[in-house]
Order: structure tokens, then C-alpha cells, then sequence
């Protein structure tokens, strides 16, 4: 991890005191010979939104699907709230909202009784259910598709399901890979807000390959290439090289990618999870 | 306010609830549950104005044939439709064991099954207008129906865990039930025992795989502590195995 530039919160800044409420030590995964996740290490501080990027196939989602406990690491550790995603992976659960890439959903339900549902499956009941529920639809505005079925809502819809049922238990880690596909540019805009407002005490970790979108949204930007981490470091500091450099942030992110590239030319191809 | 996790009955139920509403939200298990059930009642009336006797032995009888179609047919979704609608994912990253999910399917397709038996329930009052029938006889009738389908129910779910295809479930499910009622069956033992001479193939399967003589002796009358043990043993069996099965995709 020498050459991973770190000059992010996990290298020690303003929120360096606080524990971790996402620590990931020295992951690795593979599927076969493959090689999806390698050697990777960050943490996420109460209050921290870290935008996850990286090109298609890079491990994001497999690295998004090993925090969701959905799989397990082959190597090294990651540690939810404190608890460990392999040695306890219901009370780390528990603490975890999570938005899959693909967003599948339970398609014939209505949408009110698909949140009912997964509010009911993470221990919520009575006012506290009603209570979070009606929190859940107006946040993610849901309110014109309560009673409809899952699957007669749009994609943008879709998705804001899928964002209040990783939300509806109050979870303090919130781990969202790609949420904004589908959304338009208003619903992406005061998505970004929302992310915003949650912040407060959470750890918010969201994958997405459109640079700009994350350095609207996060402070802290974590890259990701073949596998490895290849960046670490805020926003303001990518913002600042740009400039500096006269490129743009995707033309500052494609040069921090370039050394990952080069390091590893004959290495097998880093996939991304299985379907 | 997140760190609550359900233990293995709540947790079960709450899985129970979803996936006994999905049944009737798919609109297929209604229309095949409702199949099952003129088909059953048919066949009865058949028997019963043929014989005309005042019990339920025939029904029970017949029973077991229309289950090795209907349960693996309901059984094949359980978990393939899961694995192929990609909602695998959610359901295993909810904060509940792997036991709570296996046990609350299995549940909610028991009750399903328990609701077509219950809609077999004008028999029973039939009879009891025309007749007065051995009601005791009756009960331990549906006791073996319920534990037989409980079987079925299980193991079908085991083979939905294993196959990502539906079609293969059902075909897998359906084979492995029709062979348990079959080798119970005495014209196929005694073939079996002629194929084999000195061997007994036939009578071995029969005495040691097949369910049908459990399920006999439950519809006779007799609820023997060896048919009970059978049924529960193999069904308890096949949800372990199921829930290892969930636990590996998960990883």
C-alpha cells in the first residue's frame, strides 16, 4: 500500500480521534484466479461521507457486498459498529443500511408493505415502525407510490425504495452502491442534500464512477483500481491538484488510476461481484 | 436505534408473514391451490359414490399422488425465484439468522399446504351429515397428511436451495417425492425383490427410504413413535441442510 496516495481521514485528520464506525483492514477477495479486492484498507468516522469510485470493474461492488456482509473476505478484517462482519455478521447487520447495485426488489409488493416488512425483519414494531416509516416515505418522497406494487413504480422510484428500506431503521452506517442511477438531475441534487443531512453521527460510504458527482457530495474521496486503493484523500485536495494541474477532476482521478494500471499489467483481469 | 436483531422464531415469522402474502400476490399459488383442491374433492367423490363408505381412507389414500406434483410445484420458488430475481441479496443481509430464513419459508409454505387441507374440510362435514365416521380416524389421517407434505415441502425447499432454476427444482422435487411414495408401493417392491432375487432391494428401499408406510400407518390410525420420528427427522434434516446451503451462497 506504499504507493496509495493517503491523506484522508483514515491517515489521521480533524475526525482521526473518533473510533471507526466502518474499518476495513487489509481485505482481500478473489473469485478463483481473480483477484477483486487486494490488500485493501480504510476507515469511515462518525460524520464522514466518502464517495467510492473507481471504473467499472474495479471491486467496488465487491467490496460494497463484503461490508453488507453478502460475502467474505478471504483475508483480513472489517469491522461494522465494532462488529465483525464474519464473526457476528447479525449484530453487524443491524447496524448497517445498505442500497445493493442492482437494487432488487420484492416486485409484487406494495411499496408501504415492502418497508413494512424489512422495518418488522430489523426489529422495529408498533409507533416505532409507524414512526419510521413515515419518516422513510417523506424523506425519500415517496408518498405518491405508497400503494402502489414495487414493480409498477419507476426506475428513479425504485431506487428511493431501495434508499428508505436501507434507511428505515436508523442504521449508523449506510453503505450505497451506485444510488443515484436512475435519478434525474433535480432527484440527484436533493439526493446529495439528504446524504448531506444524514451525516450527522453516521458513516456514509457510496460508490459511484462519476467523479463530480462525488466531490458534490462527500469531503473525502477513496479510489479504487484492479483491486487496489490507489487515492485516499479529500476532496479539496483533489480539487486543489486540478486546478494546480489545469485538468479536470475526472482528468485528476484518470492520473491517479494511471499508476495502478501500469503496476499491473499481466495481472489477471479484477472482476467485479458475481451475478 | 439499529442494533436489534430478531431472534430465530421472531425472525422466522416475520419472513413467514412476507413470504405467505407473496404466495397470493403472485396469483399462481391461488389458482394452483385451487386446482389442487377440485382435483382432491374430485377424486374423493369419485371413490365415495363408488364405494360408498362413510370414512376418508380412500382420499387419504389417493392423497399422496396429487402431492408429489402440487408440493414440488410449490416448493420450487422457495428459493430460486430468489436466487433469480436477485432478492437473495436482501433477504440475506437482513440482520436475521439463516435458520430464521429457511424456518420461515418452510413455514409459510406449510401453511399454505395447511390451508389447502383445511379446504378439504367439507368432506369431513359431509360425512358427518350423512354417516358418523371415526373423527379419530380422521384426525390422524390429516396428522399424516400434514407431516407427509411437511416432508415434501422440505425437501423440495433443499432442492430449491441447490438449483438456481426453478424448472429444475420442480423436476429434482417431483422425482424425489414420486420415488418415496413408489418404493412404498407392494407391486413395486415385489418387482424390485424379482429383479434382485437373494438381495431384497425392493423390501430394503421399502423399509428404509420409503415414506409411504409411515404415512399408512398415520392414515390407518396408528401415530407410531417410528412414523413421527420419520417425518420430523427427515424434514428437520433437510431445513439444516438447507440452512448450510444458504449460509455458502451467502458467501
Amino acid at each position: 500500500m506504499n504507493d496509495t496516495l493517503q491523506t484522508g481521514a483514515s491517515a489521521g485528520t480533524d475526525q482521526g480521534a473518533a473510533r471507526p464506525l466502518l474499518d476495513i483492514r487489509d481485505v482481500v477477495k478473489r473469485y478463483g484466479a481473480t483477484l477483486a479486492v487486494d490488500h485493501v484498507s480504510f476507515a469511515l468516522r462518525p460524520g464522514e461521507i466518502v464517495g467510492f469510485v473507481g471504473p467499472n470493474g474495479a471491486g467496488k461492488s465487491t467490496l460494497l457486498k463484503l461490508v453488507s456482509t453478502y460475502l467474505e473476505p478471504d483475508e483480513g478484517e472489517i469491522e461494522l459498529a465494532g462488529h465483525d462482519v464474519v464473526k457476528d455478521p447479525v449484530a453487524a447487520r443491524a447496524e448497517l443500511g445498505y442500497l445493493a447495485e442492482h437494487n432488487a426488489l420484492f416486485d409484487g409488493m406494495r411499496v408501504v408493505r415492502y418497508l413494512e416488512f424489512v422495518g418488522r425483519a430489523r426489529g422495529l414494531s408498533g409507533g416505532e415502525l409507524a414512526a419510521r416509516l413515515d419518516w422513510t416515505i417523506g424523506a425519500c418522497a415517496l408518498q405518491a407510490v405508497t400503494k402502489k406494487r414495487v414493480h409498477e413504480c419507476s426506475k428513479g422510484y425504485r431506487q428511493r425504495i431501495g434508499l428508505a428500506a436501507a434507511l428505515i431503521h436508523d442504521p449508523r452506517v449506510i453503505a450505497l452502491d451506485e444510488p443515484t442511477h436512475g435519478l434525474d438531475p433535480v432527484q440527484m441534487a436533493a439526493f446529495r442534500d439528504f446524504l448531506r443531512s444524514l451525516a450527522p453521527g453516521r458513516a456514509i460510504l457510496f460508490s459511484s464512477h462519476i467523479v463530480g458527482e462525488v466531490c458534490d457530495t462527500c469531503e473525502r474521496v477513496v479510489a479504487i483500481h484492479k483491486g487496489r486503493l490507489v487515492a485516499d484523500l479529500p476532496v479539496a485536495e483533489l480539487a486543489r491538484r486540478a486546478k494546480r494541474d489545469g485538468r479536470t477532476l475526472d482528468g485528476e482521478l484518470l492520473r491517479l488510476l494511471e499508476p495502478a494500471a501500469a503496476a499491473t499489467p499481466n495481472e489477471p483481469r479484477s472482476g467485479g461481484a458475481p451475478r | 436505534m439499529s442494533a436489534r436483531p430478531l431472534g430465530l422464531v421472531r425472525g422466522a415469522y416475520v419472513i413467514a408473514a412476507r413470504e405467505f402474502s407473496a404466495w397470493f400476490d403472485s396469483g399462481v399459488a391461488t389458482a394452483s391451490t385451487i386446482a389442487a383442491l377440485l382435483l382432491a374433492n374430485s377424486i374423493f367423490m369419485n371413490e365415495f359414490f363408488l364405494a360408498g363408505r362413510i370414512d376418508m381412507t380412500p382420499f387419504f389414500a389417493r392423497l399422496p399422488l396429487l402431492l408429489v406434483l402440487f408440493l414440488p410445484a410449490q416448493s420450487m420458488r422457495l428459493w430460486a425465484e430468489d436466487r433469480r430475481t436477485r432478492t437473495f441479496e436482501v433477504l440475506v443481509t437482513l440482520p436475521l439468522s439463516a435458520g430464521s430464513l429457511v424456518l420461515g419459508k418452510f413455514a409459510a409454505a406449510l401453511a399454505l399446504y395447511a390451508l389447502f387441507l383445511a379446504g378439504t374440510a367439507p368432506i369431513v362435514v359431509m360425512l358427518c351429515v350423512l354417516g358418523s365416521p371415526d373423527l379419530g380416524l380422521v384426525a390422524s389421517g390429516y396428522l399424516g397428511a400434514l407431516l407427509f407434505g411437511g416432508l415434501l415441502l422440505a425437501l423440495g425447499g433443499l432442492l430449491s436451495a441447490l438449483s438456481p432454476d426453478q424448472v429444475v427444482a420442480f423436476v429434482l422435487g417431483a422425482l424425489l417425492s414420486a420415488s418415496l411414495v413408489l418404493s412404498g408401493d407392494e407391486r413395486l417392491v415385489a418387482v424390485l425383490d424379482g429383479l434382485f432375487q437373494g438381495v431384497n432391494v425392493g423390501t430394503w428401499i421399502h423399509d428404509s427410504f420409503s415414506a409411504l408406510p409411515h404415512y399408512d400407518e398415520l392414515v390407518g390410525g396408528v401415530a407410531s413413535l417410528a412414523a413421527l420420528t420419520y417425518f420430523v427427522g427427515l424434514s428437520a434434516l433437510a431445513l439444516w441442510l438447507t440452512t448450510v446451503i444458504v449460509r455458502r451462497l451467502r458467501t
